[in-house]
């Protein structure tokens, strides 16, 4: 019953959806005065069929799951998918960047599908938590090994297979993700164990092993791959499940602490670092700070409803495709704009929770936790950066920045939360129909 | 577990909350302290990838438009009469600024004004740029003749409409190609604006309306107006006596500072008309510091517009400036009298103290613009013609004084006013303004012309700086064949403007 409420809400949700990504495209492309372009075709049947391809597949596969998150995901990703067709309109020499975003957000989609295949029950994760534990930091570690690994725009965090060049740490979090769960859902109960200090009650000193593994682990991520987005996303997600496990706030302290320590380590040790806190406090001096400074015009020419779509020159922005992307949004779309993607944000923030909330075992619980801490978290991270309420890292606002890496995962990550969604709907639905059962055998 | 799942969502809120306020502040409430920041050159860029409207003169030329670029931004801005109209559209240069025309009417030539924005709802689905065009009511060929009348003589020449205060020349010499200063090869611009800025004659500068000048003789007519309206001045009296030279004098009759003799030791007097056929220093200096007095002169000054903004839709016009310190120094007030001492005055301020005469003492707001179209030629701004910045005397006197500078043509120093000028009343005003002690003058001539019987339709001021000697007929031999001839051209009618000839620069 719930199944099909959540599906024909999907479906209503996603033709909205799509008429708006629909009608953005629309009017980034037809201003210019020429012919309608022969890729109109194409880009229309993505938009358009991609979003139906996903929910087709939900029907069959998860048909109980929550119907808010695909239809937020891919109206982000149409959205951003209009912004980057714009960029690469405007650029004098395109890279094809909306060509290729197009296989991406196809290549996304199947994986998507992929996952709801693959994973035919949460539970399946759990049993191979510390194979994802082991992934995980494989893949981290990947871009440092040397013949494959690749330093781009300073960040040390790609990986070069052939022609493919890919993020593995957009990967890697998902898989820390499902073996901190596993893990943490176990050793709960030891972890749980506090010791008085006097009046203050600190976690046995024999159980911080893994939040002192996990920070130094986050420490080496930012030292050596200089990538201080991902390194806060990871410590912050390890965090927060090993809190919302154990429910013990001294961790949150400790925690805090040892991120503080670490900061100030890295701010004094690490000339990468301290510049992009320099910067954070005066973007204005000598061209370095570059980026936010435009950002802060092209939003600053946006004021309250934008220049409108394709009237604006978000192209002043350096890697406005990727990391920027949230200004160029601001610009064209202005403060309403830039505020829907906040509620669209937050929106999926609170279908993440719920489905966390809602799950019956602790296992599924952590996992929804974590894996909505990435999401918002991340989209917090780098939104934060580009409005300078953060030192600008440079990770990608999911679903809507360029990127093959960022899209695929991301994907994964919400077929996960689908996944979870229709267990517990699915259980909560069997253990009704069976107690009905029972009361008509009574 | 619930609980910090729900404190979780918390936090991630609270994180959001801060990311929304931070929004606001960059696009709302710091919005144009950003767009001020200096290293914000968007808006520039903006107007230099957009069309913008063409600069088209009343009877038809194109003086500046927007042609297609094939450089790093998408229109190149060209100046077809290249210096004719510089000191009218200025130029639109990008690390340069802008100036003129391009400068004041930046937002309607751009198409950033309300009237364009009004129409924007109907404009929806079609593809359509809206930008506006300016006609002038300068016209190309009063500018031509006035360009090729002055020559290479430093000066300006000043046409204009006296009903209406629609201006149909405004040309100084020298000038300068705004398309040196447009071009989008930014290195050149700023060698060639380098160049201009050394230059010793001040090419970028409008002599006409933003320099100011002795205005010598040609100033007695508002002398004269003080004289007729606070004085007791009227054709018929007083008969100022014949003398080479007006002695000041100060309280109780003693003679103060040192006398004001005529041109070349000449001896002249009379009643108003005889003095003004002779330019006659000495009888308008007593008749300024004696029958009008100090408050007469400032006040009747001001009335013409002196020691006030000119309110032309040009942008940086100078003022001009007549004395207000005439306390216990008669000497000061009798060489005023005579545009000489403190008096300063541009060209422009010239030709309207000819226009006011010529109005019935009613001076109408100069303007260059007659009207804003769009790019479909539908008018959506006029620039008023019944617009009276001052009024400068009573049409009683605007009538005496009328009189008075037609028989300057006639049989006074401005003879030579009308020699292209046959069948039509002229009436004009010579003027020779020493510069200091020297050997050299300005050359002036102020006048108007019309049919006969009719409200005449054009005044001028013209101005031939730096010509050596100092005779009361130079103004009337130098200056007033360039008036003449300039007058000649506004009287023709005006040829039809050719048709939309702008409406190729503004698809895009």
């Amino acid at each position: 019953m719930i199944g099909a409420v959540r599906r024909n809400t999907e479906l209503g949700l996603l033709v909205l959806g799509t008429m708006f990504v629909v009608g953005a495209y629309v009017l980034t492309t037809l201003p210019d005065n020429s012919p309608i372009p022969n890729t109109t075709g194409p880009f229309l049947a993505i938009i358009v069929g991609l979003p139906l391809v996903a929910h087709l597949a939900v029907r069959r596969l998860a048909p109980q799951a929550d119907g808010m998150l695909l239809p937020l995901a891919s109206l982000l990703n149409g959205l951003g998918y209009v912004f980057i067709v714009r960029i690469d309109e405007a650029r004098a020499q395109s890279d094809g960047l909306a060509g290729l975003q197009s296989i991406w957000m196809i290549l996304g989609v199947s994986a998507f599908i992929g996952t709801l295949i693959v994973v035919r029950d949460a539970r399946l994760l759990e049993r191979y938590r510390y194979t994802a534990g082991f992934v995980g930091i494989v893949l981290l570690l990947l871009p440092l090994a040397p013949v494959v690994g690749r330093t781009i725009n300073g960040s040390r965090i790609w990986v070069s297979i052939g022609p493919v060049n890919f993020q593995p740490g957009e990967f890697a979090k998902l898989a820390l993700a499902v073996f901190f769960a596993g893990y943490l859902w176990e050793k709960r109960e030891l972890l749980a164990i506090n010791r008085a200090y006097g009046p203050i009650s600190l976690p046995d000193p024999k159980h911080l092993g893994p939040v002192l593994l996990a920070w130094g682990a986050s420490l080496v991520v930012m030292v050596s791959e200089r990538d201080l987005g991902s390194s806060l996303l990871f410590f912050t997600l390890f965090l927060v499940l090993i809190w919302v496990a154990t429910e013990r706030a001294s961790y949150l302290a400790v925690g805090v602490a040892l991120f503080a320590g670490g900061a100030f380590f890295a701010f004094n040790a690490f000339s990468h670092v301290q510049e992009r806190v320099d910067i954070w406090f005066d973007p204005w001096g000598k061209d370095r700070g570059f980026q936010v400074v435009q950002a802060a015009f092209a939003m600053a020419d946006g004021g309250v409803s934008g220049t409108g779509l394709a009237l604006g020159s978000p192209t002043k922005i350096p890697v406005v495709e990727s990391d920027m992307i949230f200004a160029a949004i601001g610009e064209e779309l202005g403060l309403l704009g830039a505020t829907a993607v906040l509620i669209a944000f937050l929106l999926m923030i609170g279908a993440g929770l719920r489905i966390a909330q809602q799950a019956a075992r602790g296992f599924e619980r952590l996992l929804a936790v974590g894996l909505t801490t990435l999401l918002g978290f991340q989209a917090f991270i780098i939104m934060a950066g580009v409005v300078r309420l953060l030192p600008l890292t440079g990770v990608t606002l999911p679903f809507i920045s360029y990127g093959g890496s960022s899209l695929l995962a991301n994907y994964v990550l919400l077929a996960l939360l689908l996944r979870i969604s229709n267990d517990s709907a699915q259980r909560e639905a069997e253990y009704l129909a069976g107690r009905s059962m029972s009361e008509v055998g009574a | 577990m619930s609980k910090q799942i729900r404190n979780v969502g918390v936090f991630l809120m609270v994180c959001y909350a801060a990311l929304f306020v931070q929004v606001n502040r960059l696009t709302i409430f710091e919005a144009n302290a950003l767009k001020d920041n200096p290293a914000n050159n968007r808006e520039v860029e903006r107007d230099f990838s957009s069309p913008r409207g063409s600069i088209i003169t009343a009877d038809g030329t194109v003086v500046a438009r927007s042609v297609p670029s094939n450089d790093q931004y998408k229109f190149l801005r060209e100046y077809p009469t290249r210096d004719l109209f510089a000191h009218v559209t200025g130029y639109f240069a990008f690390e340069l600024g802008s100036a003129g025309l391009e400068r004041s009417y930046n937002d309607e030539l751009a198409g950033r004004t309300i009237d364009f924005d009004l129409r924007e709802l109907s404009d929806l689905f079609v593809d359509r740029e809206r930008v506006g065009d300016l006609t002038l009511s300068m016209r190309n060929d009063v500018q031509q003749v006035a360009r090729q009348e002055l020559g290479q003589r430093q000066g300006s020449v000043v046409a204009l409409d006296p009903r209406n205060g629609e201006i149909l020349a405004l040309w100084s010499f020298p000038s300068y190609d705004p398309n040196a200063l447009a071009t989008h090869d930014f290195n050149a611009a700023e060698a060639a604006s380098n160049l201009l800025n050394a230059d010793p004659e001040k090419p970028t500068l409008a002599r006409s309306y933003q320099d100011n000048f002795f205005p010598g003789s040609t100033f007695k007519i508002v002398t004269a107006a003080a004289g007729i309206e606070r004085g007791g001045v009227t054709p018929d009296q007083p008969d100022y006596p014949a003398r080479q030279a007006y002695q000041p004098v100060g309280a109780g009759g003693r003679p103060v500072g040192r006398p004001i003799g005529n041109f070349g030791g000449a001896t002249c007097g009379g009643t108003l008309f005889p003095i003004m056929e002779a330019s006659c220093n000495s009888a308008f200096a007593q008749m300024g510091a004696e029958d009008a007095g100090a408050d007469a002169m400032i006040d009747t000054a001001q009335a013409f517009g002196f020691n006030q903004d000119v309110p032309i839709d040009l942008p940086r016009p100078a003022g001009s400036s007549f004395p207000t310190n005439f306390e216990n120094d008669p000497p000061k007030l009798a060489q005023s009298s005579i545009g000489q001492n403190d008096v300063q005055a541009t060209p422009l301020q010239m030709a309207l103290v000819a226009a006011a005469v010529a109005n019935g003492g009613e001076i109408m707001t100069p303007h260059v613009v007659r009207e804003v179209r769009d790019d479909q030629g539908e008018v959506v701004d006029t620039i008023p013609t019944d617009d009276v910045w001052t009024r400068a005397m009573s049409s009683g006197t605007a009538d005496v004084l009328r009189q008075g500078m037609i028989r300057v043509v006639q049989d006074g120093t401005a003879s030579r006013l009308d020699d292209d000028l046959p069948g039509y009343e002229v009436g004009g005003k010579t003027g020779t303004a020493q510069i200091g002690s020297s050997d050299s003058s300005h050359a002036w001539i102020i006048g108007f012309a019309g049919p006969p019987g009719e409200a005449p339709s054009v005044a001028v001021a013209v101005i031939v700086e730096g010509q050596p000697g100092v005779s009361e007929q130079t103004g009337g031999r130098v200056a007033a064949p360039i008036a003449s001839a300039v007058m000649r051209q506004a009287l023709e009618q005006p040829a039809a403007p050719a048709d939309q000839e702008s409406g190729d620069s503004n698809s895009g």
